[in-house]
């Protein structure tokens, strides 16, 4: 190979090395931290099943638990996910906990992350959004103005819709996984 | 096919990169000053997202998911839209002098538009689109782009003329009056897709 | 090394006010203090050690290949950052969404690799990322204190109340992207006319 030709190569070479390199960093800081980010997303979710159902034992059932106390069956929860106003944005979905008792009402819900609008979108977390959700039927479970008896939060329509959609589906996804256990 | 006309409206309206996702916003203020400029920008930046969404999205889809490699995806998202600036810039130079004259000081400006890197991102990371979802989302987004800074432009052309307070002139009042054009898009918010 | 590498970054060429780059997290992120201060602290780890990187290997990087190289050494440690934050301050890697990533192509970031340290020595690089960086963070703090004072009445830091509720009916407008562009047109005026910047 001539002088010349070497020459052309170093360019590609170098960028090659700081490649290499940084990937290897990366891998390298990726395996430290992520045991511990999948820990802080567990801790996350327990938070807020304890919430929900506090002095239950829970017991994972592909997508959700079913929910003992003191080893008699109580109710359920199922984690929820779905697209609110800070989503669009790129931010992350809004993720919650629903609790159902047995006779298919909600029990309580819980928001465990979201990215909404602070100030606005944000008053979703708070207990008298919250708070209207229980002893809710499914029937209920829309939007007053869609015909249900939830209020939504004056100025959030979309967090306060995107809310009731995600409660909503979870609700009708164990009713319909009780109708077969039955 | 519904889906397909509620991705394309929210990212051009409601969505609007630059006005409500605070995206893109170095080369909206900076080559919003002339009408022809900014359509030109414009036109390089639908072509340069949409190229390089198909493209990341390949690789996510058939390189990082296999390999467990997902959180590589910065990197090489980066790289790519980079290399393909550059590919571009080339092509353009040998082979058409008129493109090159129209659009060749824009393409190396476009590497660092963050909105590329978001639009590629939000394709493959946030949302989880399909490809026809990707193609129509990196269009309407680099439409809307193109929206928000003919608007822009064609207010700073007047504003020429105007006379504002000393401390306002240049920089200053465009904030303001990209203000009150964010505040208009507002408007579209209250549309739920 | 010289001081005024580290103080001329703070104020008089400030790289929101006076360079006006880094305005995308700077509209996008300013909506609570606390926010502000996240991206903030992002930004000067990322700056700070891509600076100094950079310095280093300046002498054997070929011109032909430097920003895709100093763009790889960027792009590699917001990675780094964003999984430290995920792992140890969850909620605030939420808030910030996709402006975590996005920190690899703030142009603050490349336009510091580019124009200072792939030039100058690693003290003088360092002490530069240093003052652009307090002068990024002071501009975020500045920008998000009015707006979150304004769009919800009080500044809440970390679950700590630190201005009590002062507005009862706060302007919503001010936390949505309008509120954003007008603060910054303002204090930008305002800061011309004391010839501040």
């Amino acid at each position: 190979m001539s002088r010349a030709r070497v020459a052309g190569l170093k360019p590609a070479l170098v960028l090659m090395v700081i490649c290499m390199v940084f990937s290897a960093i990366l891998v390298v800081v990726h395996d430290l931290t992520k045991g511990k980010i999948a820990e802080v997303e567990r801790e996350e979710v327990n938070r807020a099943l304890s919430e929900v159902f506090p002095s239950a034992e829970f017991e994972k059932i592909d997508d959700y638990y079913k929910v003992f106390e003191n080893g008699v069956l109580v109710g359920y929860a199922l984690l929820g996910e779905g697209q609110g106003y800070g989503g669009v944005y790129g931010g992350e979905p809004i993720k919650l906990v629903v609790g159902v008792n047995l006779d298919k009402t909600v029990k309580s819900v819980k928001i465990i992350s979201h990215s909404e609008t602070p100030g606005i979108g944000s008053k979703i977390e708070e207990e008298n959004f919250l708070s209207q959700f229980s002893g809710k039927t499914l029937e209920d479970l829309k939007l007053r103005s869609d015909g249900g008896k939830i209020d939504a939060i004056t100025g959030a329509t979309i967090s306060s819709k995107a809310v009731v959609d995600i409660v909503r589906g979870e609700v009708q996804k164990i009713a319909s996984e009780m109708g077969e256990g039955r | 096919m519904e889906n397909l006309l509620t991705i394309a409206i929210g990212a051009i309206l409601v969505n609007n990169i630059v006005l409500t996702r605070f995206l893109g916003l170095c080369p909206f203020f900076g080559v919003s000053t002339r009408l022809r400029n900014a359509s030109m920008m414009g036109f390089a930046v639908i072509f340069v997202m949409t190229a390089s969404s198909i493209i990341t999205w390949a690789i996510y889809q058939y390189l990082l998911i296999p390999l467990n490699m997902e959180y590589m995806r910065l990197v090489v998202f980066i790289l790519v839209i980079a290399s393909f600036v550059q590919l571009t810039a080339i092509f353009v130079r040998k082979h058409s002098q008129r493109l090159h004259r129209a659009f060749g000081i824009y393409l190396p400006l476009i590497t660092t538009n963050c909105a590329i890197l978001a639009v590629v991102l939000i394709n493959t990371m946030v949302k989880e689109y399909s490809l026809l979802e990707t193609i129509v989302n990196s269009v309407a987004t680099g439409v809307g782009f193109l929206l928000a800074l003919v608007l822009m432009a064609g207010i700073r052309e007047r504003l020429d003329l105007a006379d504002p307070p000393g401390a306002f002139r240049g920089l200053p009042i465009a904030f303001v009056s990209a203000a009150l054009l964010a505040l208009a898009f507002q408007g579209f918010g209250g549309m739920l897709l | 090394m010289r001081i005024q590498e580290f103080t001329k970054g703070i104020i008089k060429r400030n790289a929101v006010f006076s360079l006006a780059l880094g305005l995308c997290p700077t509209l996008a992120v300013t909506i609570m203090v606390e926010n502000a201060l996240g991206m903030a602290f992002a930004v000067t780890f990322v700056l700070v050690l891509s600076n100094l990187i950079v310095s280093v290997i300046k002498g054997f990087v070929p011109p032909d290949v430097r920003i895709p190289c100093f763009i790889v050494v960027i792009a590699s440690l917001v990675t780094v950052i964003e999984f430290i934050m995920r792992a140890y301050s969850p909620t605030l890697a939420e808030h910030l969404g996709i402006f975590l990533p996005l920190i690899t192509v703030n142009c603050l970031i490349l336009g510091r690799a580019e124009a200072f340290a792939s030039r100058r020595p690693v003290a003088d690089s360092i002490l530069d990322s240093l003052g652009m960086s307090v002068g990024f963070g002071l501009a975020l703090i500045m920008v998000s204190a009015i707006r979150e004072l304004l769009g919800s009445g009080k500044i809440v830091i970390f679950g700590h109340e630190i201005v009590p509720t002062v507005l009862s009916s706060p302007a919503v407008a001010m936390t949505l992207a309008p509120g954003a562009f007008l603060t910054i047109g303002i204090l930008l005026a305002i800061m011309r006319r004391f010839r501040v910047i």
